[in-house]
């Protein structure tokens, strides 16, 4: 029982631990602008691939340009973060073409919804095209990572070693930015913008380079979530960040828009949901999360730990 | 803050108007409906006029090439087997090319059908719009139950490369296939499975509850078992999209399976195959026609080595024409064997080709019209043999394919799991299937 228990918590950890880093990426854009930012799924496959080409992964026969890739490939750590990185930049480049445009024209912030999905669509037929339909295997398999075994018992339920490590970093992740977010300069300069970007403003904060760090975290963190799938479930193909995408984005609304605890908590109680579902009954397992999304915003309109506003008249 | 006079309130009213006008009479109102309903009829009668006028079946054949269209999917989840089809309709260009049989020229219009079903049936009636004289696609059997009865209506030929699910060439006349039904193929990866190892008794099925494909074949496999004393020790439904298979694993490993039988698309079933393997499974795993693409190596890497797939066409096949298509596939595409779906969609477009040849000489392409044209074409594709790399196939009068020659294969990793192949164990035919003797 106690074993049973103790799966089905490690099972639910595993996959909300990466619904969390994903609704993370969607919390800081929407905090700071009160947008969505549709492409974030696409900057999830993008992580993924950028992870698989900093390590030595050559492009498949299908791609523009077959058998192509680094002489040298990365250590899996190094490649991570620089695709991170690189996914941080392309996040701050669909700043610059889906949302700054609208808001120098004060557009309805219901455009950028429209524009980002765009971007996303667009980048996703871009890896496409670069990399083919194919699946990739990181060149390095698991076990190269660590030296570690490929999976792990514990107290009697088993764990592929790389969920586990994946669960890790994306804690550390998300530690690391909430510290950020609380006790830095930066951090706190971000939230004061998040706060009242005029009010910001005026206090000598540049609003604009706010907003583009935001971009560049949250592009970051997609980046860094494809990059950790990858090595667990392989490149299975462009569109694989989308469904990321789409889970984040229940996970942001469950855990309230814009709170960072609340994407958290969203995420880890969206993975255990899904994991309480009883194996009989897995193909239900969307439909019954998803119920759990509904029956919360039902009773808390502003998600777990999201705050509710009170429009003046 | 004000910044200017304010401005005077409007009031709307909503006052009556001052006449009445009386209401027309019966008569009147009688000749106004009267001359509304000419109006519409002539307006109908001119659309349809303008309809039928723009509707390419109705219009004599140009003299110009002949056009098949390919719906297949270049997007979308499907697109892994789209990639595959591509490849083989190339290489069929290539090959109807060198084979320079005179004639009107054949060319090929492909259309991304992507992988759902609005999309597919927006290609085909793009196509069908364009004037294509045959169409083959879609890629999934899901998207050929929505996207075929729109080329029956119009009667167009419809040859589907990868649709095997049961009941596609029963959609109508002019629907076909060269992809024989999974009911005859997947069988006999099970029955490798118990040769190996006779003491089998615990089995775990897993399959794709959202996919028509897998929830067809899945029941195929169970009636097999069945029907060879075996009852599933477990049947787990997962999704399409899903990569991680966690919680459905260790649910399934404490039951202590002897062999597991997994009938999902590639992606998944890499992933899922891998993930047994690293959670412990050590048993025998054999698959459904969803994996029957080398795409499924980068994925599941050394951990395919071992499983049992049952096909519909070998590499290994030592004939003239699966040479010639070994060679033209390898020419362009460096010195690995085609998958089992680029040799189907290859087919597709030989049967095609072989059959406008055949056409053409015995005049069914002269003084006709489109419609008359596509339904010639028809006739004269189901009468036909073709020798083709899956060996020697015909039709029956419904467009199934009759196929005598099916293999069981193993993948086998080369060392470092990066690239592998099908290895053939078997070949079996149609008289030797317990139950096929006498069926397509």
């Amino acid at each position: 029982m106690i074993e049973a228990l103790l799966q089905t918590l490690l099972n639910g950890a595993a996959s909300g631990g990466v619904y969390a880093l994903v609704a993370l990426g969607y919390t800081l854009v929407f905090s700071v602008l009160g947008v969505i930012n549709f492409a974030q799924g696409a900057l999830f496959s993008v992580g993924g691939y950028l992870t698989f080409l900093l390590m030595g992964g050559k492009i498949g026969v299908n791609g523009a340009l077959p058998g192509w890739g680094l002489p040298e490939g990365l250590p899996f750590w190094l490649a991570l973060l620089l695709a991170a990185a690189g996914s941080g930049l392309i996040g701050l480049l669909v700043e610059r073409l889906a949302f700054a445009p609208l808001r120098r024209r004060n557009a309805e912030p219901l455009l950028a919804l429209i524009t980002s999905l765009g971007a996303g669509v667009v980048l996703v037929n871009l890896l496409q095209l670069l990399m083919g339909a194919e699946g990739y295997a990181f060149p390095q398999s698991t076990d190269a990572l660590a030296g570690l075994p490929d999976v792990l018992v514990l107290g009697g339920a088993r764990i592929r070693t790389i969920q586990l490590l994946l669960l890790l970093i994306s804690a550390a992740a998300v530690l690391v930015l909430s510290l950020w977010l609380d006790r830095s300069k930066g951090g706190r300069a971000l939230r004061a913008v998040a706060e009242d970007a005029t009010t910001a403003q005026l206090l000598g904060i540049h609003s604009e380079a706010m907003v583009r760090l935001a971009f560049f975290l949250s592009g970051g963190l997609a980046g860094l979530g494809g990059g950790l799938i990858g090595v667990s479930v392989s490149l299975p193909g462009p569109y694989f960040g989308i469904g990321y995408g789409l889970k984040g984005l229940a996970v942001l609304v469950l855990g309230g828009l814009g709170s960072v605890p609340g994407a958290i908590a969203g995420g880890l109680l969206m993975g255990l949901a899904e994991a309480l579902v009883p194996s009989s009954a897995s193909g239900w397992r969307d439909a019954l999360a998803f119920a759990i999304l509904f029956g919360v915003l039902l009773l808390r309109p502003s998600g777990l730990l999201g705050r509710r506003t009170v429009e003046k008249v | 803050m004000l910044t200017g006079p304010t401005p005077a309130p409007s009031i709307r009213t909503n006052a009556l108007p001052m006449t009445i006008t009386p209401p027309p009479s019966t008569a009147v109102r009688q000749r106004g409906a009267l001359r509304l309903a000419a109006l519409l009829a002539a307006g109908i009668g001119a659309l349809a006029w303008l309809g039928r006028s723009s509707d390419p079946a109705a219009k004599p054949l140009s003299a110009g090439p002949l056009t098949l269209g390919a719906a297949i999917a270049f997007t979308g989840n499907a697109n892994l087997y789209g990639q595959d089809q591509r490849m083989g309709l190339a290489v069929a260009e290539r090959w109807a090319q060198q084979s320079a049989p005179g004639g009107r020229p054949v060319r090929l219009q492909l259309e991304d059908g992507a992988s759902d079903e609005p999309s597919a049936i927006a290609a085909f009636n793009l196509l069908i719009r364009q004037g294509v004289i045959a169409l083959i696609g879609p890629t999934l059997s899901q998207q050929a139950f929505a996207a075929d009865p729109i080329a029956q209506r119009q009667g167009v030929p419809v040859v589907a490369p990868s649709n095997t699910a049961q009941g596609i060439p029963e959609i109508g006349h002019f629907i076909s296939r060269v992809s024989a039904q999974s009911s005859v193929i997947a069988p006999l990866s099970l029955d490798e499975a118990l040769r190996r190892d006779p003491a089998i008794q615990r089995v775990a099925v897993f399959y794709a509850q959202d996919d028509a494909y897998s929830t067809a074949e899945v029941a195929i496999f169970q009636k097999a078992l069945a029907a060879r004393g075996l009852t599933p020790v477990t049947v787990q439904r997962t999704q399409l999209a899903d990569n991680d298979f966690q919680t459905p694993i260790t649910a399934t490993l404490p039951l202590k399976p002897q062999l597991v039988v997994l009938s999902v698309q590639a992606v998944a079933g890499g992933n899922l195959i891998r993930q047994l393997r690293e959670l412990g499974y050590r048993g025998q795993i054999v698959v459904g026609n969803g994996l029957n693409t080398p795409n499924i190596y980068p994925i599941c890497q050394r951990w395919c080595d071992g499983i049992l797939i049952a096909q519909a066409y070998s590499p290994e096949l030592n004939t003239p024409v699966n040479r010639r298509f070994l060679q033209l596939f390898q020419q362009a595409h460096g010195d690995r064997p085609p998958p089992q779906i680029t040799a189907q969609a290859f087919t597709a477009y030989q049967v095609l080709f072989e059959a406008i040849q055949r056409l053409q000489r015995k005049g069914g392409l002269t003084g006709v019209t489109l419609g008359q044209a596509r339904a010639n074409l028809m006739s004269e594709l189901l009468s036909g043999t073709y020798n083709t790399p899956l060996g020697p196939i015909g039709f029956s009068p419904e467009g199934e394919v009759l196929q005598d020659r099916f293999y069981v294969a193993e993948v086998r990793m080369a060392p470092g799991g990066r690239d592998g192949r099908f290895a053939l164990v078997r070949e079996r035919t149609l008289t030797e299937i317990p139950g096929q003797e006498s069926k397509p």
